[in-house]
């Protein structure tokens, strides 16, 4: 299910992420599809998001994603903001080394001429995701000064009961300089999966 | 009473360099700020200021040399600046100075804890610190 008629890059990249966490549970997939989830495909990662994953995640955007100081760095704090919902507010959950419970979820970096996109993607219920859906319409909806007003006015409510600040989403549109895409998926199980992407201009 | 020095990490979460100096007010914050729990990290520093406005009532300059900092730390950020505007309300003497590296995103973040805060700002880019 998509709340908006897509375009035609949004269901590539619904796709891609799907397949790739299709690809990481049953470790299989037809020729065509794997070249489409792989094109462009810089970073890539399916699995638990926990501190030790994190750090190689942040090593390979640090490391190898562009020569370009600035990019990379808004490319980084975009991963440790998404990451982070993944880690925190994944539906789907297992137990780090620690024994504690920490997010599964999907990572994607592609790279094309102009610029880089970053999509991350984890389960969800359709109660959670609606008032973030509603905070994407928002923020996509407000220039760039009316949407340093709102993080003004989010960064001085109560955090979360997790410790967010209620300003990651905002922070990302921010640092991207670009809308926020999203999509739902329904998943077999009935619960969704949520997908959210930024483009990254070089 | 107590000075805080916190060395600086950047492994699976960045910690920040500390140094806040109860003698000469000097309180210093660099480095990066992505912590795995925020409050409980600034929470000491928070007590400190505390302590430090309502015992030793001296000068205060801060220096904030961040060069990256995760949305929950900055309402931390947030709260810190809070409490010396609080402080300068009250006649203290406070200095803030906030080093940043030429990006404009950057920049715009300080020109929002201005207007968050009401509190005097000094926003230096490091290229001119280098030179």
């Amino acid at each position: 299910m998509l709340k908006k008629t897509p375009s035609g890059d949004k269901i590539g990249l619904i796709i891609d992420l799907l397949l790739l966490q299709k690809n990481n549970n049953e470790m299989e997939s037809a020729n065509t599809n794997k070249r489409r989830a792989t094109d462009n495909v810089c970073i890539s990662y399916t699995g638990l998001f926990d501190s030790e994953i994190l750090t190689i995640l942040a090593q390979g955007i640090e490391g190898t994603l562009t020569s370009n100081d600035k990019v990379t760095k808004k490319v980084f704090k975009i991963f440790l903001e998404l990451a982070q919902n993944i880690s925190q507010y994944s539906l789907e959950r297992e137990p780090n080394s620690s024994g504690e419970s920490m997010g599964v979820g999907t990572m994607l970096i592609k790279e094309y001429d102009d610029y880089f996109q970053f999509s991350t993607g984890n389960k969800t219920t359709m109660e959670s995701i609606i008032p973030v859906i509603e905070k994407c319409d928002n923020i996509n909806s407000m220039t760039r000064d009316k949407l340093r007003e709102y993080r003004r006015l989010q960064r001085n409510m109560p955090a979360s009961n997790k410790g967010g600040g209620n300003i990651g989403l905002i922070q990302v549109a921010l640092t991207a300089d670009n809308p926020i895409e999203y999509g739902v998926v329904k998943c077999e199980d009935n619960n969704y999966f949520y997908i959210v992407s930024v483009k990254i201009n070089k | 009473m107590n000075d805080i020095h916190i060395k600086g990490v950047h492994e699976a979460f960045f910690v920040p360099t500390v140094n806040f100096d109860s003698k000469t007010g000097l309180c210093e914050l660099e480095g990066e700020s992505y912590l795995e729990e925020t409050i409980k990290f600034y929470t000491p520093l928070f007590a400190w200021i505390k302590e430090y406005t309502e015992t030793v009532k001296g000068p205060l300059k801060f220096n904030f040399k961040l060069s990256y900092f995760n949305t929950s730390s900055s309402k931390c950020l947030v709260d810190i600046l809070d409490m010396l505007k609080k402080y300068q309300k009250e006649g203290g003497q406070v200095e803030v100075n906030w080093y940043y590296d030429d990006s404009d995103e950057e920049l715009e973040e300080v020109e929002d804890f201005i207007l968050e805060t009401g509190l005097e700002i000094n926003i230096i880019p490091i290229s001119e610190v280098e030179e």
